[in-house]
């Protein structure tokens, strides 16, 4: 009976057990439930790397109608693992735009695999499946998979991001917060451009090289609108235009001088790419240069006059800065089509492109050279010149000087975009190098040079690396570089500047002049005259020529005609201020340079920095900031430098090579071994201490 | 709350004086900075003690368990158990005393290895912040291995088969919150049932804390799981008493 009694307490016990246990279970479950639904997070690493940015708070905070995301998503256990990751961060992403979208974000989630008619609707709206191939030993599957959003913004525009597969949170927001910006431009920013297209490399082409590759990329295109304005009858710009692109301007007539002098008095902003010449780029790396007049023939006013009497000083030369760092890449292992590459076999005997220091194309760098100036101020013997460096100080300024937000991305680098072949653009000067502006106009440089900078004429041709083999071209790069070297110590040290900026009240060049007038206009004239004059001219002159490059549109042509007697009069003082920007260098913006097919051959490549500078400087002149701490957003270099670069190029490799291992090994003996010493040594001390008071104790006993 | 310091100071003093905690400690360590420097110590990678860190809980799976296995069971084998249970002091005091020694040696040895962050700091620009938030989730997730761990060793008398229970149940907590063992499961068990075996797995919250970012979710499910494990331990301690 007492067993039996015992038994059933025991029994009784273990239910109890069970019971609390399995409750204890569904309250902790429900407990990380909720927590996991109303959670606090704070990131805490410095790069604050799983966080979003204040553009996508910003453009979220200011929603005004409802932004419907459709995610089309595949069911996540569903995906192979290593899109798991891309879900995840996907999801967390989207569920952090919910919460900053205070109720005005909506994620739909859309499952294509369960539903035909959702799958049908995704490729309607163009997100596109990924069919991925899963494999076992016994079958062989293709499986289709979604991951692709449509953004609605007030049931109006919207935005379809085909595949969203991001690897990070920071891609993630790379993606989505500038689609969310488009999707909000309720209305274009219209910029008006007039281009002048490059001859292309190896011999003229029909319509040259232009700039159509940054121009439409998705993420300008879809938030700017160009319009050219290229007019060969040289109509004025209209009112309404703010912004004007000058796309390496060269055979300029009087007329077209005129329409952008009034463009800029009438308070236009107008931002011109130079360059001092034209180069072909011909095999083996030579390149010839290409007759190329800035001013057309017969034409009155030089164009850089006009600019001198803005306040900028185009100095057209050419510019090689010989600090290695501007004129390496950033990337010496992987980025050697960043400038200028030669095709070499390496070891393995495979063709490869090796990067080859080249002075004329290079970048700024944002150093402060101020702090150098004691360094330049030595002469070969290594003694200082007190004198000239309190002078280098005073001369001498950071790189990139300007706190613009178009640099706040760059200056984190430490760089600026690369140029090839930049110009000499920069302020208007009295003797003694103090800036002599028009009044009621301040100006200043944007980007400069380092000291190390050569000016120079065009020169006709340059063969920096020779016709022979690989040795031959070393021999003649190492000549060539030698050259310039000289030439560096021989003239005196100096800045050049590459960007340039002047922005107030302008007067007329032309004031004072007759006004230019439209071939439509001298046409009219010349029909007015005697037939016998020259009957056949009016006619044939006013017709455009096919062949003079992109033609205006049909509409404003119709407005040119109507307008022949009704051209508004010169303006010889602006009322509102104009603004005139002047950037050294027109080559990086080229589609062949920016879309990476010259780099085929060799470099350069520019399209890691000339598109964001490019996409950077249409918000700044948008005076758009919302995507600044996106654009800005960098990761810093946390790469482990065991050696310095500088003793593994100078010194033999193998040996940099054993120095490198002997460092990692010796490190790694250090990290692994000591602990454990330590550990030891603490267990010897403690046995030690123990034995001693083991003997004490025995020797008090006895 | 005293009393729980005496068991603490108590157990973790015994630590120290006994060879096998210096034993585990060096293997821990040294196995651990063998395998991570080699991948972590390299000219040009990124300052970052990922490896580490993403080595450690596979570590913590073979070492916890030799830590765990004599917490109750060698004092139920030696016999002291009883008179532990007649101190004035009440078995949840003596579970948590027990508990917080053993992830204080865990947190002590542990300490020793700060010498590859700092040696990552010294060549190149180490994001501290992570690194702190790692050696947080590491003794959060060494925590939770320890109140499973001390559950076993509550249940048996002979350390071997603690340390073997221990030792498997870890791992198979462990291999829940694998991304390939998911995967699979996914082809016979249900989406919500993957995710409540994913959400159960300590390593999918190491990993989040471990990243550098703190969130209430996954401390509060620490808290849970070894909340869980420990009054696991003291129902198991409970019944031994009234047993007799």
């Amino acid at each position: 009976m007492a067993t039996r009694n015992t038994l059933a307490t025991a029994r009784g016990s273990t239910l109890t057990v069970t019971v609390h246990v399995v409750l204890l279970l569904h309250v902790l479950g429900q407990i990380v439930y909720l927590a996991s639904r109303y959670r606090v997070r704070v990131d805490l690493t410095s790069d604050q790397l799983w966080s979003s940015t204040d553009s996508t708070r910003q453009l979220l905070g200011r929603l005004e109608k409802r932004l419907v995301i459709e995610a089309y998503f595949s069911p996540k256990e569903k995906l192979p693992v290593l899109y798991r990751e891309t879900r995840a961060w996907a999801d967390n992403f989207l569920d952090e735009m919910v919460q900053l979208g205070r109720g005005n974000v909506v994620v739909q989630r859309l499952d294509p695999n369960s539903d035909k008619a959702i799958a049908d609707k995704a490729g309607r709206v163009g997100v596109k499946p990924l069919e991925l191939r899963s494999q076992t030993s016994t079958s062989l599957s293709l499986d289709r998979h979604w991951q692709g959003l449509r953004l609605l913004y007030g049931g109006g525009k919207q935005k379809v991001i085909a595949t969203f597969t991001p690897g990070s949170s920071f891609l993630a927001e790379a993606v989505l917060t500038p689609a969310v910006k488009e999707v909000l431009t309720a209305q274009k920013r219209k910029f008006g451009y007039m281009e002048w297209p490059v001859t292309a490399a190896g011999g003229p082409q029909q319509g040259g090289i232009g700039w159509n590759t940054l121009r439409t990329l998705d993420g300008i295109a879809n938030r700017y609108e160009f319009q050219n304005f290229k007019d060969e009858d040289g109509a004025l710009l209209p009112a309404d235009l703010e912004t004007l692109f000058l796309y390496r301007p060269k055979d300029l007539t009087d007329r077209l001088k005129y329409v952008l002098d009034q463009f800029v008095v009438k308070g236009g902003t107008l931002v011109a790419f130079v360059d001092a010449a034209e180069y072909l780029i011909g095999p083996q790396r030579t390149f010839s240069r290409v007759p190329m007049v800035l001013d057309a023939a017969g034409s009155q006013q030089k164009f850089t006059d006009q600019l001198l009497h803005y306040g900028l000083d185009w100095k057209v030369k050419v510019l090689a800065d010989m600090a290695q760092r501007a004129h390496s890449p950033a990337d010496p292992f992987g980025g050697a089509n960043e400038y200028f590459a030669v095709l070499q076999q390496n070891s393995l005997g495979r063709a490869q492109h090796v990067g080859v220091p080249y002075p004329y194309f290079f970048h700024a760098i944002a150093d402060d050279w101020s702090k150098v100036a004691d360094e330049l101020a030595k002469n070969n013997r290594g003694e200082l010149d007190q004198a000239l460096a309190a002078q280098y100080r005073k001369q001498f300024v950071s790189g990139m000087p300007s706190d613009e937000f178009l640099f706040k991305a760059f200056k984190q680098v430490g760089r600026g975009p690369g140029f090839y072949w930049p110009t000499w653009v920069g302020l208007r000067q009295r003797a003694g190098g103090v800036a002599d502006l028009p009044p009621e106009v301040e100006g200043r440089v944007l980007l400069w040079s380092s000291p190390a900078v050569l000016v120079e004429d065009p020169p006709q041709s340059l063969n920096p690396l020779g016709l022979g083999d690989n040795l031959q071209k070393a021999a003649e790069m190492q000549k060539f570089s030698s050259k310039l070297r000289e030439r560096l110590a021989a003239e005196p040290r100096q800045q050049a500047p590459l960007m340039v900026e002047v922005k107030g009240r302008f007067s007329s060049f032309f004031a004072g002049h007759d006004r230019p007038k439209r071939k439509s206009e001298i046409a009219e004239e010349q029909a007015k005259k005697p037939k016998v004059d020259d009957p056949a001219t009016p006619v044939d002159e006013s017709k455009p020529n096919p062949d003079d490059g992109p033609q205006p549109d049909a509409g404003q042509q119709k407005t040119d005609a109507a307008a022949v007697v009704a051209e508004a009069a010169m303006v010889t003082r602006g009322e509102e201020p104009g603004r005139v920007l002047l950037v050294g260098d027109s080559d990086f913006l080229r589609d062949d340079v920016v879309g990476g097919q010259y780099a085929k051959a060799g470099g350069p490549f520019s399209g890691i920095t000339a598109a964001p500078f490019f996409a950077q400087m249409l918000d700044w002149l948008a005076e758009d900031r919302d995507l600044v701490d996106l654009q800005s957003r960098r990761a810093v270099d946390r790469s482990l430098k065991f050696v310095e670069t500088a003793t593994a190029s100078n010194a033999d490799p193998r040996l940099a090579e054993q120095a490198l291992r002997s460092k990692t090994t010796w490190l790694r003996m250090l990290n692994v071994v000591v602990p454990g010493t330590l550990m030891a040594a603490l267990g010897l001390l403690v046995f030690l201490f123990r034995r001693a008071q083991k003997r004490t104790f025995l020797s008090s006993l006895s | 709350m005293r009393e729980s310091l005496v068991i603490f100071r108590r157990e973790l003093r015994s630590y120290f004086l006994s060879p096998i905690a210096y034993v585990f400690g060096i293997l821990l360590v040294s196995v651990l900075l063998w395998y991570s420097t080699e991948v972590t110590l390299q000219n040009g990678a990124r300052a970052s003690a990922e490896a580490f860190f993403g080595t450690l809980p596979f570590m913590l799976i073979l070492f916890v368990p030799g830590l765990t296995m004599r917490l109750w069971a060698e004092e139920r084998k030696l016999g002291t158990l009883e008179l532990l249970m007649t101190f004035p002091v009440t078995i949840w005091q003596l579970v948590l005393g027990k508990f917080f020694a053993s992830v204080a040696y865990l947190g002590l040895v542990l300490l020793l290895t700060i010498g590859l962050p700092l040696t990552l700091g010294a060549y190149g620009k180490l994001d501290w912040t992570p690194v702190l938030g790692s050696y947080l989730a590491s003794l959060l997730f060494a925590g939770s291995f320890i109140a499973v761990g001390m559950f076993w060793s509550s249940l048996t008398r002979d350390q071997i088969v603690a340390m073997l229970l221990s030792l498997v149940s870890l791992f198979v907590l462990y291999q829940l919150g694998n991304p390939l063992n998911i995967e699979l499961a996914s082809d016979w068990m249900p989406a919500s049932m993957v995710d409540l075996v994913n959400g159960i797995s300590p390593f999918k919250y190491f990993v989040s804390i471990a990243r550098g970012v703190l969130d209430t979710r996954d401390f509060v499910y620490f808290a849970c799981f070894c909340g869980f494990f420990l009054h696991a331990n003291t129902l198991v301690l409970q019944a031994r008493r009234q047993r007799g």
